[in-house]
């Protein structure tokens, strides 16, 4: 099968992304002037505990070695340190948090339902706002409702992002208290706190993210509005709905839907902003956290399984790109 | 050639007025007023005798916030001054201009060229090129730009001017979005009928990337570029908290908006001035673009373009053919 | 949407240091943290807290009562319990499960060391190179087990085992024979310590020590179950020993801590153990915390935020009445500092120009204003005994810049442009210290730092700076570990936290001296002499001993802090009725 061929082809060339970017951060890390031992050898630290404690986490091999030991761990778990209290991670170990004493894998799984609870809610929310507002300034073009919505969403646009959700909770939490400040709630602990405490993440990041696709829609909306296919569509005497849903949008959405795979997919890696504003504890914190703790595996960990979300979204949006654009065919 | 020639009376042809929506008379002005407030930063803020360096801690209160109206506002003081230490805003606003839009725009335009490269050979040429440089820009999408950044901090050398740095950092991480945008058009475009006659004609792909797919390309690299610009600026903000931004003292909005965040309820003018500085640079640049893009109008340019293919080469399908039948155009798309 | 990131790195990055800051008070990262944005009024500008009456309830008028969940808001995103990794005061979240040798009586007075698990502070012999302890009787674990000499010494081994790193090391260089142990996990025991039955408790050191008591009192001395606490993650449900144990704990996000039954108050003199259960919710943006915390909303009337008031909101809170009730202040603190790195700058002209230029009323006001703490001269901080007072330079607060000038011109010197690194959180007080070191012709270029890559820049071997900016607070109140970390020569790089790379053997040989010497008053003199030694070489410039403000909720009561640490006691937290 053609699609079968060219999704696995995808896949190969997909994880082959994934190393290059695996050896890339090792080598940044090792070009590094520092040593993450440095910040777990403890206080006072001796050159004989920096040593052991650079042996029992690795860090005092070449990056090559490092990486190795790292991939080879993805498939064949690992051991860090020898004898009862030897660290034992098993496969498919992303990598063990010596600061969270928790695998990586662990940490991902926990961590992974929260950005994807913020993610996904935000991202439906703002294509439907986002194309369903285009579609209407591009159908209502040079009329004041195209007027408007060009207007709102230059505004969304132009707003700085993070001022956006700072100010929804000082509003909304704290002023006209309707809404909880942050948190997370687990949807099997509590579907109606789930819901509550998300509601405020999901509007700021779909207002945020809507007004980009307003425009995009518009242009493009406009732009296959006025093929000519189109007015042949009209002259044989096609429905306006038809025309406008099933032809123009049909292709207008091509560019929308990269940028939606895209960014739904980068999202899905952690959603770093909202998380950080409403204290939740998603992928997004949890690779901030690495990085300004040197906790170098929870880094490469959840890098890696973020960019393995981007690859996937991007393998998604080719896929549908086909599906899409009858002209677009996979693997011929 | 002769495409080159004729196009040239089809830009005449546009109306004047077009150039003259309000969109761009507001954008532009607005855009244009920040360009003379960055070029006169220095003269401005000397009539007050202020600069973006010099504390004025007798303006501030015992818990080191700006005594007086709006956060020290005076005619000395068009803006107050900040808390802590008492700088004058409006001299870090005006000198921050420079900082904003030049980062904004020399990066932008690295991510572009870039990108625009990019993504066109991508689109044009199938097979092996389109892997190797898609695969590279899903590299780049799956790369932690953040840990990047942090890296570069620690790696290059302090001496190395930071505004170039960031210019670089932005601007080589900015292109595949771009890239891949003008990408998926190009495969759009490249199976519309015009350039498949060009193809026939024998014209060569350097002379259908340029003259052919590009100008189609141009509507929608606008509107890009002008999201792009504002984002940059913002991005700027951010990066200089990770210490590849603009280290202190050299004025910059972002990190005068991220420090002021903090201190929304207590001076919230300290916010307010760099943030709505911030909102109009981005509000301009975004009516500018709307406004170019309608003037510039896509589908004018593309209807213009297929019919000047059609016209001079009767040989292939007309437009509704290349929609509804795809049989002539042999599809790359997929093959990436 | 690598935006994302960038935005939230910002709002992140206000707090990056702090994290630290709520459970390893005095680590390198909490020293650095500690001055950070928590500067505020002192107590008796607020007229409320940390006031000089010592009654616990001195934060709010009611006395806590016996129940009721309280809430730590904290930015940190990771809390270790493990005796062996902690780097936690006896007074904060370790003190509220784990129990010590010995541990601190907070008062406004002098914080004094009081037996914990044991029954005295230790008995010193052989000149204070042998300390001898002995347990009281029916202690129990959180899982019922009677507590046994041997499972402090269990403690103390496993912090030896190359796993279990990262906590406090004083007793590794202290305890003889501990250079080449690897911890107990192999078998081997540490014969430095003697367990010669379930109650006694024998330390032998390379040479006395007289500071041992507060040693003892360190989170490394807490008990572990004799052949328990194996793995890694034993410190995420550790097996307690003080008046809570873990109910559940999700790193990073987490932790609720319930009574622990087998506690009991009588064995106990410091541990109030009023609420019912604390839950840390970790990871919160401080400024949205501390904002829950004065409006009272989302359960913030029953909360305490972890860390410093961030800086707006203090000004925030001071301005209005009823939240200025909110808050305490601590009394001097930390020691903030400008350390110069003295293998840059070896030239004693150039660091005394250093020292003369700095304006210290500017660092002040850029860190908060007029109270964010006292100015400081000596290296010594206030509460400390054997502390003397003195000021070697009569440098006024406002900095001389023309003497700095002369002093140059004198010495002939033309100063290169200085490197600088600091923190996110410190780029006011740098961009203060930086315009003043021009008045003198100084030019400072600043390179502003993520908290980890800040860490490891000032701590590593290379020392790729020229100035820092830092602070330090000891870890326990004795004059050792507020010098020798900080001036020890041996604690140049390798992570070590004397980051002006100060080395001079006449120091050093003086600390070993006062290290040695168990008299406490006697050491208090040399430690006294050291400090002053230390100054006339100026590797560090003293700016101000910092006060550090708190906030907690309208409904916790108890909230308290003493003359040392610069922090409030866990222990005697609670909540008043409704």
């Amino acid at each position: 099968m053609r699609m079968f061929d060219y999704i696995l082809r995808r896949l190969i060339s997909s994880l082959l992304v994934i190393l290059i970017i695996a050896v890339t951060l090792f080598l940044i890390f090792y070009m590094f002037p520092s040593n993450p031992a440095q910040l777990s050898c403890g206080k006072p630290c001796s050159p004989e505990q920096l040593r052991r404690v650079s042996a029992f986490m690795g860090t005092d091999q070449p990056w090559y070695a490092q990486l190795g030991a790292y991939l080879l761990g993805i498939f064949a778990g690992r051991t860090f340190g020898t004898g009862a209290s030897a660290v034992v991670c098993a496969a498919p170990c992303l990598g063990y948090s010596f600061r969270l004493n928790e695998p990586v894998t662990t940490l991902i799984a926990e961590r992974f339902p929260v950005t994807a609870s913020i993610a996904v809610g935000a991202a439906v929310l703002w294509i439907i706002i986002g194309v369903g507002t285009g579609v209407l300034a591009a159908v209502k073009r040079n009329t004041w409702v195209d007027r408007l919505l060009m207007a709102l969403s230059a505004i969304g646009i132009s707003s700085p992002s993070y001022l956006i959700g700072l100010l929804a909770i000082i509003v909304f939490a704290f002023e006209l208290p309707v809404f909880p400040s942050g948190g997370y709630v687990p949807f099997s602990r509590n579907p109606a706190g789930w819901f509550s405490h998300l509601l405020l993440p999901w509007l700021v990041l779909a207002l945020i993210n809507a007004a980009s696709y307003t425009r995009i829609t518009r242009t493009q909306m406009i732009g296959e509005m006025e093929q000519d296919y189109i007015r042949t569509e009209r002259s044989k005497g096609a429905p306006e709905s038809v025309v406008v849903g099933r032809h123009a949008l049909r292709n207008a959405l091509l560019p929308v839907m990269t940028m939606f795979g895209l960014d739904l997919g980068s999202l899905l890696g952690g959603a770093v902003l909202t998380e950080r504003v409403f204290s939740m504890q998603g992928l997004g914190m949890l690779l901030l956290d690495s990085v300004t703790n040197l906790d170098l595996q929870v880094l490469v960990g959840s890098t890696l399984f973020a960019a393995a979300l981007v690859i996937v979204a991007n393998l998604v949006v080719d896929i549908c790109y086909s599906f899409l654009d009858p002209r677009v065919t996979v693997g011929r | 050639m002769s495409h080159l020639l004729r196009r040239h009376p089809t830009h005449s042809r546009r109306p004047r007025s077009r150039f003259a929506s309000p969109s761009i008379l507001w954008g532009g002005g607005i855009v244009l007023f920040f360009v003379l407030l960055a070029l006169f930063a220095g003269p401005l803020t000397a009539l007050t005798g202020n600069d973006p360096y010099s504390e004025h801690r007798s303006l501030l209160g015992p818990r080191s916030v700006p005594l007086g109206f709006g956060g020290g506002i005076s005619p000395s003081h068009w803006f107050g001054v900040t808390p802590l230490r008492g700088v004058d805003l409006f001299s870090i606003i005006a000198y921050g201009t420079r900082v904003s839009l030049g980062i904004g725009l020399a990066s932008t335009l690295i991510s572009v060229v870039i990108g625009v490269a990019i993504g066109l050979i991508a689109g044009y040429f199938p097979g092996v090129t389109d892997a190797i440089l898609s695969r590279t820009m899903d590299v780049f999408f799956g790369f932690p730009f953040l840990i990047f950044a942090i890296a570069l901090s620690a790696i290059v050398p302090d001496s190395f001017p930071r505004p170039l740095l960031l210019i670089l950092v932005l601007g080589f991480f900015g292109w595949p979005s771009i890239a891949r945008l003008i990408r998926g058009q190009t495969l759009t475009l490249t199976h519309r009928g015009y350039t498949s006659a060009a193809q026939v004609m024998g014209a060569s792909s350097t002379h259908i990337l340029l003259n052919e797919i590009m100008p189609g390309l141009l509507p929608l690299l606008i509107v890009r570029l002008t999201l792009s610009i504002p984002g940059r600026i913002a991005a700027e903000a951010s990066l200089s908290f990770l210490g590849v931004g603009i280290n202190p003292p050299t004025p910059s909005w972002g990190r005068t908006i991220s420090d002021a965040v903090a201190w929304a309820l207590v001076d919230p003018m300290y916010l307010i001035f760099p943030g709505l500085a911030l909102f109009l640079v981005t509000f301009g640049f975004n009516l500018l673009g709307d406004g170019l893009s309608d003037a510039l109008d896509p589908k004018a340019v593309i209807r213009a373009e297929m019919t000047e293919t059609a016209e001079t080469s009767k040989t292939t399908a007309t437009e509704s053919s290349t929609r509804n039948s795809a049989p002539a155009v042999v599809q790359q798309g997929g093959n990436r | 949407m690598a935006f994302h990131y960038f935005f939230a790195h910002r709002l992140h990055g206000k707090r990056g240091s702090v994290r630290h800051a709520s459970v390893a008070l005095a680590t390198l990262f909490a020293a650095t943290a500690l001055v950070l944005s928590g500067c505020g009024s002192r107590t008796s500008q607020t007229g409320i807290g940390a006031s000089p009456s010592s009654s616990p309830n001195t934060s709010a008028s009611a006395t806590p009562m016996k129940g009721g969940t309280l809430t730590v808001l904290t930015s940190q995103s990771s809390l270790s319990l493990d005796p062996a990794t902690s780097q936690s005061l006896p007074t904060t979240t370790t003190g509220l499960v784990h129990r010590r040798l010995t541990t601190w009586k907070i008062s406004h007075g002098k914080t004094t060391v009081v037996p914990d698990l044991a029954t005295t502070t230790g008995t010193p012999s052989d000149h204070g190179a042998v300390w001898t302890f002995h347990l009281k009787k029916g202690l129990r674990f959180s899982n019922g087990k009677p507590i046994t000499s041997q499972d402090v010494k269990w403690g103390i081994e496993r912090s030896f085992s190359d796993t279990f790193t990262g906590g406090l090391s004083y007793h590794k260089q202290l305890l003889a024979g501990a250079a080449n142990y690897h911890g107990p996990f192999s078998g081997q025991q540490l014969n430095s310590i003697e367990t010669p039955n379930d109650s006694t408790i024998i330390f032998h050191l390379n040479s006395p020590f007289g500071a041992w008591p507060w040693v003892a009192s360190l989170i490394s001395f807490a008990p572990v179950p004799r052949g328990d606490g194996t793995q890694k993650s034993y410190g995420n449900h550790p097996v307690t020993s003080g008046p809570y144990q873990v109910q559940s704990n999700s790193p990073g996000r987490e932790l609720v801590l319930t009574r622990n039954p087998y506690w009991k108050a009588s064995t106990d003199s410091v541990r109030k153990a009023y609420p019912n259960r604390i839950v840390y919710r970790m990871g919160q943006d401080d400024t949205v915390a501390a904002q829950q915390i004065m409006q009272g909303v989302n359960g913030g009337d029953t909360s305490i935020l972890g860390e410093f008031v961030p800086p707006a909101q203090l000004a925030q809170a001071q301005a209005n009445p009823q939240y200025s009730q909110l808050l305490v202040t601590s009394g001097d603190g930390a020691l903030e500092y400008i350390a110069i790195n003295t293998r840059h700058i070896r030239n004693l002209a150039v660091r005394q120009a250093i020292l003369w230029a700095t304006d210290r009323a500017g660092y002040r006001t850029a860190a908060g204003g007029a109270i964010a703490g006292n100015y400081a001269t000596t290296l010594i901080t206030p509460g400390i005994a054997g502390r003397q007072k003195y000021d070697l330079y009569h440098v006024p607060t406002g900095g001389d810049p023309a003497r700095a000038r002369a002093i140059l011109k004198r010495a002939h010197v033309t100063v290169p442009t200085l490197k600088m690194v600091i923190q996110q959180n410190k780029t006011e007080q740098a961009s203060a210290i930086q315009s003043s070191l021009k008045k003198a012709g100084i030019n400072v270029r600043i390179q502003v730092l993520d908290s980890g890559v800040y860490s490891d820049t000032v701590t590593n071997n290379q020392g790729n700076y020229d100035l820092t900016i830092a602070s330090w607070q000891p870890d326990f109140p004795d004059a050792y570990a507020n010098l020798a970390p900080l001036f020890s020569s041996s604690m140049i790089g390798n992570g070590n936290q004397n980051m002006s790379r100060y080395s001079n053997r006449a120091v050093d040989a003086l600390m070993t001296q006062a290290t040695q010497t168990v008299d406490q008053k006697a050491a208090g003199k040399l430690w006294a002499q050291a400090d002053q030694r230390i100054m006339h070489d100026i590797p560090v410039v003293p700016l101000i001993y910092s006060h550090n403000t708190f906030i907690h909720g309208s409904r916790v009561a108890g909230f308290d802090i003493g003359n040392f640490p610069a922090y409030p006691d866990y222990l005697t937290m609670g909540l008043t009725r409704d």
